[in-house]
């Protein structure tokens, strides 16, 4: 019994300070949030600014760049990968926004392949690159690309992943 | 009987240098403790006498290496005292005597050497430095091969890759350096660049044998270690033809 109320009273002594702990960190955050017009003390809140760039996965926009006819597509559902899809990967897309005449119209369902990813994708050298946005090119389910150009850099993954069509259209290879 | 005395000479002489005196005075003294006109430290060309099996054929006198060295340390005390007496008696009688005499301490005095040259030794490298000195040596390595520039934060720099995709020609990569992150042998550099109207950030293992060359253009002057609010401002800033 006197074992049962210990561990009873250290539960709530366990509540009560992770309380007091958050109220602590409030206070700080509010500290620092007026020191960074100060331009002091970066160190904490660069962490927090650092975003943390994910998968591409359901609901995610991504520009289209190629002349396919569409301009921006919504993912919904990444062909392989739990997590979601990166670079390189294919996608099931539905467009959302198009040119008023091309070969997709708006609504459509369209399988497209990841050739910007704003997330890191490590090489086997141990380099890794990294775009500044997120972009598709429409293909069929064959895998070769519906439009006829492709704007914009493209990576050597696609080498891999036999994308070759979209390499030669390329402008770019990053 | 100088042929048979020089050759313990032979042996001792080079080892003696950096004997402590008290040793040398104590085997001299323990020679010259029996009537002998030996003289240490007289080397001349001898013919070479295996006196190591000399000493071998001593091993069933001395039954235990502590034993010996406790032998040495307890002969050198009292012969200290004998060496005032000893050095007046100097005769040339009893020579197997002295002979075996000197081979005994001809043992003794390579056991005692032994056991000198052991707290010259090398420092024990610890656990914790292992990754450094490995680091240190594989960049060296690295270094050896091909030569890698000082590089900043802040620097315009070229590289050329070798990417076994594309095996052809040589892959060149142009941008500021946005950052550095030192990892010993993965040391790493950031470079940001505009391309086609699209940034692109690309991270570069310096020592990788990929790399065929590093080749700093400028240098622009920046007053952070990492720049990446560059992310933020116009792309005109991360553009380098």
């Amino acid at each position: 019994m006197a074992a049962g109320l210990a561990s009873k009273w250290s539960l709530g002594m366990r509540f009560y300070s992770l309380i007091v702990g958050r109220s602590l960190l409030g206070g700080l955050n509010n500290n620092l949030s007026s020191l960074l017009g100060t331009s002091n003390g970066i160190t904490c809140s660069h962490s927090l600014s650092l975003q943390q760039r994910t998968f591409i996965q359901m609901r995610t926009v991504l520009k289209v760049v190629d002349n396919s006819g569409a301009k921006k597509v919504m993912c919904i559902q990444a062909l392989k990968g739990k997590k979601g899809a990166r670079l390189g990967d294919t996608i099931i897309a539905s467009v959302k926004e198009a040119h008023p005449n091309g070969k997709v119209k708006k609504g459509k369902v369209v399988y497209g392949v990841v050739v910007r990813a704003a997330m890191q994708r490590g090489r086997c050298d141990g380099s890794e690159v990294k775009f500044d946005d997120n972009a598709v090119v429409l293909v069929d389910k064959q895998g070769q690309p519906i439009g006829t150009r492709v704007f914009g850099p493209v990576p050597h993954e696609l080498r891999k992943k036999k994308h070759v069509k979209i390499l030669t259209l390329a402008g770019h290879i990053a | 009987m100088a042929s048979k005395l020089l050759p313990q000479a032979l042996i001792i002489t080079p080892r003696n240098p950096h004997q402590c005196p008290q040793k040398n005075m104590g085997f001299s003294t323990r020679v010259s403790g029996l009537p002998s006109s030996f003289k240490s430290g007289a080397p001349t060309s001898v013919s070479r006498v295996p006196s190591f099996s000399i000493g071998l054929n001593l091993n069933p006198m001395f039954s235990a290496p502590p034993k010996r060295a406790f032998f040495v340390r307890a002969e050198s005390n009292p012969e200290a005292e004998g060496e005032t007496n000893a050095v007046a008696e100097v005769t040339e009688n009893v020579e197997e005597k002295e002979e075996v005499d000197v081979e005994e301490s001809t043992q003794v005095e390579a056991e005692v050497q032994s056991e000198e040259a052991k707290p010259p030794r090398k420092p024990r490298i610890k656990l914790g430095d292992i990754m450094g000195i490995l680091n240190t040596r594989a960049v060296e390595a690295s270094e050896k091969e091909r030569p890698v520039p000082d590089l900043r934060t802040g620097d315009i720099v070229e590289i050329k890759l070798e990417v076994p995709e594309n095996r052809r020609r040589l892959s060149v990569y142009k941008g500021i350096i946005i950052s550095r992150q030192n990892a010993g042998i993965h040391t790493t550099i950031r470079i940001r660049r505009i391309i086609a109207g699209v940034g692109v950030e690309i991270v570069f293992p310096i020592y990788s044998p990929n790399i065929k060359e590093i080749k700093v253009l400028k240098h622009r002057k920046v007053r952070r270690a990492r720049l990446y609010y560059l992310r933020d401002k116009l792309p005109r800033l991360s553009t380098f033809k």
